[in-house]
């Protein structure tokens, strides 16, 4: 009996290991070489990664039979959703940032031919936009078919309630908070975590549990990637490999002397007998106490190069040629640290100038997506199948460097350049995605509409603050050209469809000039609302100025007042109720009549309260009150990082000179369709919808928005 | 990836399920973890000014 009885255990543990790892198979997780916040980046050993690897291909042999079954079962069940859809394929293309207007005037002069084709045989109409207008935002309204209470994304910030410091919105990555510490060494015990600030579900999650597939690429806030029936690869706050939102770096044989750079670092050189011998500087290393930074030393050669180069770049053992105002392509850097750990990113550098100083520019360091060390598309492997078809391509969230180009360290050209290029391999993607998604659903947004029009609107007004001492001529059509490279655009997806296809062409917002700033932190001290330590302003950052126990409401983010309630913020000293109406009725009212005398009138449209436009669980945590600014205003760039100035107005004089943070109803989207619209407009928390109805699927009741209809071929 | 399980009350459940479809949650799920996170964030620590610098470098957005 005992040895019946021990053989029977031992099929019990057999049968539960099989079915364990068949159930691991079935929804494997992602094997992860390096993930983790900046300098507290967790690292597995490729030892590891190699040992994953065959683990999970002898388990896969061994559980196909297993597979098989859900793979049928999963195919069966898309076939019965297919059968209700009303349409083979949905390709939406959006245009982050295309204005209406913009492309209204263009379309006037003949310029746009597919667009206008779009708009005679299909649809043309404005798209509401989201409150605030901004990318987090709207493209979170887009996903998820619901408002910011539901949604979560508010602002790109949001403060913390305790330290009242600016956080990002979308995502948090947090180190592992247990470590094992042996002298300096400090080992984490555990993965980092990295969640999505996004919360409500997406359409294309609903899509998949219906069975349909969908290739969602570079839609803004899906980092990091949500699991779903499709692929993914995520966007807008995916940080580089420091952990940061984009560090470039910029290296100078110039005297110093200037400011520190926001957005890069200035790593001073010398050129010694015709070479310059510096490094690249990588994320900390998280092994070793304190995290200090990993650096991979490189040379740069002036002499001996390779004929048609002007320099040779030496770097990991081996040589690249440099060439005037030319980026490289993408170099892997492998950065090793404490313990044998080495981690790979890539980068593009391009050399400016030789004579009469030398000046090199390094892009950010970006996740390698053929060995990504972070989670940056899903599945996990779908990154490293682009990288390895397609080329390698930027995985940064904002993979444009405008502050290359708001420091100068880029001039226009240069920057252009470099936006070109990401642009480039999103299109590859793209078309590759339409190619290989012939049912369900593709999404693709490009980014260099938005970039581009924030730091080129300026040649468009003469008068603009931010022309002064800048270049007004040389890049006068930028814009002009940007629109017709999206008609091209435009004109060879619409060669790459089938008449089953219905096609969306979207913008989240559009754009306005960006003219004058408004400290709103200033006009809330000046108004008595925020109270400062030492009653006059320090020009401190990040609130230092602050005396918390005597303010009721302090500004975060692009347009974002809070108010100092008590229980809810750590210091807070408005009384939940009756006064906390009181406090925001007041400012709103003030706020309203906000004049700028020397900027030409009234700075605000609309202050909106967000319990009267908002609704869902997480009103609670959104800004009381958004501030509708006039177009040509928008919060000032201290303002954001919470600086209190004297002055309530600034000109704005960066290149960053268009802008999209105002009253959302001037800054409406487009929203073209191949086929004609029953509406006269559309919102952008319709568009879900609008695809769930397309493919036969009940649109769930925790969305807000409704399916627009579309008219049959 | 798997989730983590916690055993909770049935009783517990079938008000987490009605009441996170009257606030408006997409599922209980969300519900119990956006409750959960809330009283986290009570006793976790916020992150240092020089963390939250660093990770906002670069951001468009913001000077």
């Amino acid at each position: 009996m005992e040895g019946a009885s021990a053989v029977s255990d031992r099929r019990a543990v057999v049968v539960a290991v099989s079915l364990a790892a068949a159930l691991f198979l079935l929804d494997p997780p992602p094997v992860q070489a390096y993930i983790g916040p900046g300098a507290g980046f967790a690292f597995v050993s490729s030892f590891f990664v190699v040992f994953a690897a065959m683990l999970l291909a002898a388990l896969k042999l061994l559980t196909w039979p297993v597979r098989g079954l859900f793979r049928l079962a999963r195919g069966l069940r898309s076939r019965r959703a297919l059968a209700r859809a009303r349409v083979r394929r949905v390709v939406i293309l959006g245009l982050d940032g295309q204005d209406p207007e913009v492309t209204d005037s263009f379309l006037a002069e003949g310029i746009l031919p597919n667009f206008a084709r779009l708009r005679e045989e299909g649809s043309y109409v404005r798209l509401r936009t989201s409150f605030p207008a901004e990318s987090p935002v709207a493209w979170s309204c887009f996903q998820t078919g619901s408002n910011p209470g539901r949604h979560r994304v508010f602002d790109f910030l949001v403060p913390n309630r305790k330290s009242y410091l600016p956080e990002l919105c979308s995502a948090r990555v947090s180190a592992s908070p247990r470590a094992l510490r042996i002298g300096k060494l400090r080992l984490p015990l555990g993965r980092p975590s990295i969640d999505l600030g996004r919360k409500g579900e997406s359409f294309w999650k609903v899509l998949g549990e219906h069975g349909v597939f969908s290739t969602i690429l570079r839609v803004p806030i899906t980092f990091p990637p949500e699991k779903f029936r499709g692929v993914m690869l995520s966007a807008m706050c995916v940080p580089d490999l420091k952990g940061s939102q984009g560090t470039f770096s910029f290296y100078s044989s110039e005297p110093e002397g200037a400011q520190p750079y926001t957005g890069g670092i200035r790593i001073p050189v010398k050129v010694e007998g015709g070479v310059v011998r510096t490094y690249v500087s990588g994320p900390g290393d998280p092994i070793v106490e304190g995290s200090p930074e990993m650096r991979l030393p490189f040379e740069v050669r002036l002499a001996g190069r390779e004929e048609g180069a002007d320099a040779e770049l030496a770097i990991g053992g081996r040589a690249y040629p440099l060439r005037l105002g030319e980026f490289t392509p993408w170099i892997e850097l492998r950065f090793r640290g404490g313990l044998g750990i080495s981690v790979r990113g890539i980068a593009r550098f391009y050399l400016k100038r030789i004579e009469p100083h030398f000046q090199l520019y390094m892009t950010p360091i970006n996740v390698d997506p053929e060995r990504p060390a972070l989670p940056v598309s899903h599945p996990f492997t779908y990154a490293v199948y682009l990288a390895k078809t397609l080329g390698r391509f930027s995985t940064l969230g904002l993979a444009e460097d405008t502050w290359g180009l708001n420091e100068r360290v880029l001039d226009e050209g240069a920057f252009l350049k470099l936006a070109w290029l990401v642009h480039e391999e999103r299109e590859r993607m793209f078309f590759d995605a339409i190619e290989k998604t012939r049912r369900g659903l593709v999404v693709c947004v490009f980014d260099i509409t938005d970039r581009m029009q924030h730091m080129f609107w300026r040649y468009r007004e003469d008068g603009h603050p931010a022309n002064a001492g800048k270049d007004m001529e040389g890049h006068r059509d930028a814009l002009r050209d940007l629109y017709r490279r999206m008609d091209d655009l435009l004109g060879r997806t619409l060669a790459a469809l089938d008449d089953d296809t219905v096609l969306m062409v979207m913008s989240d917002h559009g754009f306005k000039s960006f003219r004058r700033g408004v400290n709103l932190n200033t006009w809330l001290w000046r108004n008595g609302f925020l109270v400062l330590k030492e009653g006059e302003p320090t020009g401190a950052r990040w609130y230092r100025d602050v005396d918390w126990s005597r303010t009721r409401a302090f500004a975060v983010g692009i347009g974002g007042v809070y108010l100092n309630v008590r229980g809810r913020e750590a210091k807070g000293i408005v009384e939940p109720g009756e006064q906390e109406r009181q406090v925001k009725r007041e400012i709103a009212e003030k706020l309203s009549e906000l004049r700028d005398e020397d900027g030409g009138g009234d700075a605000v449209a609309a202050v909106y309260d967000t319990r009267e436009i908002y609704r869902g669980p997480y009103v609670r945590e959104a800004p009381d009150l958004l501030v509708g600014f006039r177009p040509g205003w928008r919060a000032s760039w201290d303002c954001a990082v919470g600086v209190v100035t004297e002055q309530v107005f600034e000109d704005n004089t960066r290149s960053w000179s268009g802008d999209h943070c105002v009253n959302p109803p001037d800054v409406p989207g487009v929203f073209f369709c191949n086929r004609k619209l029953g509406a006269d407009g559309i919102g952008i928390m319709d568009v879900g919808p609008t695809v769930l109805n397309l493919f036969g699927i009940e649109v769930p009741r925790h969305f807000d928005g409704k399916p627009v209809p579309v008219e049959g071929r | 990836m798997f989730c983590s399980r916690v055993k909770i009350d049935r009783a517990l459940l079938r008000k987490i399920r009605m009441y996170s479809k009257i606030a408006g949650y997409s599922s209980p799920s969300e519900f119990v973890t956006h409750a959960l996170e809330k009283e986290i964030a009570i006793l976790e620590e916020a992150d240092s000014e020089e963390e939250i610098k660093k990770k906002l470098q670069g951001l468009g957005y913001i000077d």
